[in-house]
């Protein structure tokens, strides 16, 4: 059902005096809760405070390492075909551990040209690459934008990594290759 | 409301051969030519039952193999009878044109514009036929499928026409000189890249004409050389004030061409975000609306509870803005476990901030003398000029898309559509400011109906498989990989989907051939028309108050240039 | 203005030079030229929840003649290349660039026939915030890294030296974060202890 709006004005307010109480009652409320509430200021004092971003953050990529220090991605491409900014650039490899096969020799993301959208964590098949909370890139010129296998791969523990936007959310993230697995009927099948 | 099929019958009763039925599912499509184009338009406002008085989008499609290469199409909507029609006219690779239907709705002119820029097809007695969102300098015509995406044609600043040759010299009127003067597209008040060049005497405008296109970032373009889903980042960036908005209007258009099945807590989601990213729009309407006529409080009022939506919209996806959070057949992941609570205390603290804003401005004596009966649109002026959403309710016709067309739910939750009578800056702003409160309202109610359950359909040919069986089985990992190399299969045909986005009703119109990447996709930006209606707003006010109507209007660049 | 490795010859010249890179380091007044969504962003740096008064930029006019670094958020597109480049001519001396987000950047994922790739096509850029958008720390960042050269009076560090400065920044822990809530405390510092949740969006999830 439509409903008309209007402003409602009384003869009061048509001199304009409540308008101005109203108003004045306002901002003087807001004033005199700042001064007496300091501490709930919502200011961000940045750099010394930081904002706890949530642990779905999309900010800087970080590629994982397996347990033995190798790269977990296997170049298969599909983070280089998901991305709309095409900002990935991947030189495949053959690894000398036959195991793994194939790993990349170059993984280059351009950091001025990534829009952050994590299509690259969605496409990935081998929980080889996750973002972090890290949101501090600021460069002075274009030749630092390009990110190499050096600048992304995976320097500390998972425990001591801010982690952000990453296909699991559990309580253990070192033990994430374990998992409990729901069995193959969790989840519908594609029809046909 | 005529069902297409009546539509059809009537249109075939009174033309018979003249023009040719299609069979499209979702709208009575008609085929015309060029020669009995204006005779069925005007059939068409004009008729009683049909009424189509709204236009709502003139655009022009490329199919390269045919022998009548390029089609215009025209949806056209009827705010009396709520249908809506499409018009569709085939034209040949030489010399494609047709005549202009700006005599009939007045909306049509920017939309005419467009096309010819952008496909080159000409429109035969259009009152000014030039370039509108690609610059002076360009050449070709950019949505045509052969011309290469990434070919840029060097803007020097002579391309940029100066105000003179926009409006004139200034010409002596009752013995005084008119001047011309330049507003953007960097300026202050202008809110994102617009231009307007208006002809003063002493300070009342005379005259005046909009410039845009200084953020075309070919958004459509864009989306033919990428997967369907690939295109959602694209759609965040269209109304940037509220992101989440496109991109529930986009995928439900293309979840509509494959018939998708999406969940229910999917859809209930999709309409809290969407109504905390209306009021997010508002907010920033009107919040730099007060700014420009020189209230800054009300400002830092407003920004203060989109930072609290920011929180929420971070917590479910990862970023405040560009959320991307929308996949075709639901979204990406499940809300966090602490949503339903966080989302409540919203509910508790957006209303405290918008009652702040009220008792600021509402009676505020200076405010109303500089709104009331300013930038006046009786309801007749507004549909002529295409408007829809608040600028369209604000004057008299109380359109909603969410109720006229309902989708996702919104007519099971118990809410109101404002509407006010004036048509002026006033109305405007008391139309968003109600509108706020029936989202607070809808939001109320969808959370209490939030089933568990999945967010994305489980169709492996349209949403990704959930990750564990990716890592651990074969035939979930081959979807996975046919889903990113592949896309998304939508079949070959055509669809409008339309949904409310903050300033009006943001319609898709997607064309497919079969293959993971979209044919064409247009988009029908609801600040487009309001935008083309400046000059016959601001005619006749002070340079101040074409700055209070232009803010009033909430014209986001992102969306009217796409 | 002062080059780099410059040997101060006296302490006089050394002293004004250190006192006009502190004041001018110290109020940078921006002009934002805010295009597109970064524009909104930016909008919220100088809100009250990032306040960019803090550090001297309380004067946001939008005139170039009363501004020292131009903040180009938002997408920069071909028919905009000269209105950027009059703009940035009418800045006096010394100015500043800063571009904010990928988009003005380096276009970003905007290859197209009509957006520029890179506003270094049109005008000299200082520092580069990534980000799509920015967030608004990240511009704050970028920010006091302009401040902290304006300051010194030093030009652009090499690209080699950068690059291995970050390098050995990525092997430390994050300062002052460590888990998260699930939804942001507002002006909390230190990281307390939160819940993480289950398994994203199997249908059948998993509860450890």
């Amino acid at each position: 059902m439509p409903i008309r709006v209007t402003a409602h004005e009384t003869a009061a307010d048509k001199t304009g005096f409540p308008g101005i109480l109203k108003g004045l009652g306002t901002t003087i409320r807001h004033l005199l809760h700042n001064i007496t509430h300091l501490k709930d200021l919502p200011t961000i004092l940045y750099p010394e405070q930081r904002r706890n971003y949530s642990e779905r953050f999309r900010g800087r990529h970080v590629l994982k390492v397996r347990d033995d220090g190798t790269l977990k991605c296997v170049a298969c491409f599909m983070c280089q075909t998901a991305c709309p900014a095409n900002c990935i650039d991947i030189v495949a490899g053959e690894h000398p551990n036959i195991a793994y096969e194939k790993h990349p020799s170059q993984f280059n993301i351009d950091m001025l040209r990534c829009v952050f959208c994590g299509y690259c964590v969605d496409a990935c098949p081998k929980d080889a690459i996750i973002m972090t909370r890290d949101y501090e890139m600021a460069m002075f010129s274009r030749g630092e934008s390009s990110y190499s296998i050096e600048d992304l791969r995976q320097r500390l523990p998972l425990r001591q990594i801010d982690l952000g936007y990453r296909p699991y959310y559990g309580e253990n993230p070192t033990k994430m290759d374990s998992l409990p697995y729901a069995g193959k009927d969790a989840g519908t099948k594609a029809a046909g | 409301m005529a069902t297409r099929e009546a539509i059809l019958e009537k249109i075939q009763g009174r033309f018979a051969d003249r023009v040719t039925a299609q069979d499209n599912k979702d709208l009575a499509t008609i085929l015309v030519t060029p020669e009995n184009l204006v005779e069925v338009a005007r059939y068409f406002r004009d008729e009683p039952e049909l009424a189509c008085d709204l236009l709502l989008d003139l655009c022009g499609v490329d199919y390269p193999g045919r022998s009548l290469r390029f089609e215009t199409v025209t949806h056209l909507y009827s705010t009396k009878k709520n249908h809506r029609v499409r018009v569709k006219v085939r034209l040949p690779e030489e010399n494609p044109h047709q005549p202009t239907l700006s005599q009939i709705w007045p909306a049509v002119d920017w939309f005419e514009r467009e096309c010819f820029d952008l496909m080159g097809i000409r429109f035969d007695g259009h009152r000014n036929l030039k370039r509108i969102l690609c610059h002076d300098g360009f050449q070709g015509h950019a949505l045509r499928k052969d011309y290469d995406a990434g070919q840029r044609w060097q803007c020097v600043p002579g391309n940029i026409q100066v105000p003179e040759q926009i409006l004139g010299q200034g010409e002596i009127r009752d013995h005084f000189e008119t001047q011309v003067l330049n507003l953007g597209p960097s300026h202050p008040a202008t809110h994102g890249t617009l231009r307007i060049v208006v002809r003063l005497d002493g300070e009342i405008i005379v005259g005046s004409e909009c410039e845009i296109g200084y953020l075309h970032r070919c958004f459509e373009k864009m989306s033919e050389a990428h997967f369907y889903n690939q295109v959602i980042p694209y759609t965040d960036r269209l109304n940037y004030c509220s992101p989440m908005l496109n991109g529930i209007g986009y995928a439900r258009a293309v979840e509509e061409m494959i018939g998708a099945d999406v969940p229910l807590r999917a859809r209930r989601i999709r309409v809290i975000l969407g109504e905390l990213s209306r009021i997010m729009d508002h907010m920033v309407c009107i919040g730099t609306n007060l700014v420009d006529i020189g209230a800054l409080t009300n400002f830092w009022y407003f920004f203060q509870p989109r930072e609290e939506i920011y929180g929420v919209l971070e917590a479910c996806c990862g970023s405040r803005l560009t959320n991307s959070y929308v996949r075709i057949g639901g979204l990406s992941a499940d809300v966090p476990k602490n949503f339903v609570e966080e989302v409540r205390k919203l509910l508790v603290s957006i209303p405290k901030h918008i009652d702040d804003v009220d008792r600021l401005i509402t009676q505020n004596k200076i405010f109303k003398s500089r709104t009331v009966g300013v930038g006046k649109a009786t309801a007749e002026q507004a549909v002529a000029w295409g408007f829809t959403g608040p600028c369209l309710r604000a004057s008299g016709v109380p359109f909603d898309v969410r109720k006229a067309s309902p989708y996702d739910g919104y007519d099971q939750f118990d809410w109101d559509v404002p509407y006010a009578t004036d048509g002026d800056t006033y109305s405007r702003y008391l139309v968003r400011m109600e509108e706020m409160r029936q989202s607070l309202k809808i939001i109320k109610q969808a959370l209490g109906d939030l089933p568990p359950g999945p967010v994305i359909t489980g169709d492996w040919r349209v949403a990704l498989p959930p990750k564990e069986r990716v890592y651990n089985e074969m035939e979930p990992l081959i979807w996975h990989f046919k889903l990113i190399y592949e896309g998304i299969k939508v079949p070959a045909g055509e669809h409008y989907s339309m949904s409310e986005g903050g300033n009006g009703e943001l319609g898709f119109y997607i064309v497919s051939d079969g293959s993971g990447h979209p044919h064409r996709i247009k988009v029908r930006p609801p600040c487009f028309p309001l935008f083309q209606a400046f000059p016959a707003l601001a005619n006749g006010a002070m340079v101040s108050d074409a700055i209070a109507i232009l803010g009033s209007l909430n014209i986001i660049a992102g969306e009217l240039d796409r | 203005m002062t080059g780099e490795g410059e040997i101060m010859t006296t302490r006089l010249e050394g002293l004004v030079g250190w006192a006009r890179g502190w004041a001018q380091g110290n109020s940078l007044w921006p002009l934002p030229f805010g295009t597109a969504c970064c524009a909104i962003e930016f909008m919220s740096v100088v809100s009250s929840h990032y306040d960019l008064s803090r550090f001297g930029s309380e004067v946001v006019r939008f005139s170039p003649r009363q501004s020292d670094v131009m903040i180009v958020a938002g997408t920069v597109v071909d028919k905009m290349t000269p209105v950027l480049r009059q703009i940035y001519e009418q800045m006096p001396e010394p100015k500043w660039v800063i571009s904010m987000g990928a988009c003005a950047s380096s276009g970003g994922f905007y290859r197209s026939y009509h957006v520029v790739q890179g506003i270094d096509e049109v005008v000299p850029v200082d520092v580069y915030v990534p980000g799509c958008p920015p967030t608004p720390e990240g511009l704050i960042q970028g920010i006091l890294m302009l401040q902290d050269r304006v300051k010194k009076g030093l030009g652009k560090p090499r690209v080699e030296d950068r690059i291995r400065d970050r390098r050995a920044a990525f092997g430390r822990p994050l300062a002052g974060t460590g888990p998260a809530h699930l939804l942001p405390v507002y002006g909390q510092v230190s990281p307390s202890a939160g819940e993480p949740e289950a398994a994203s969006a199997a249908p059948a999830s998993t509860e450890k």
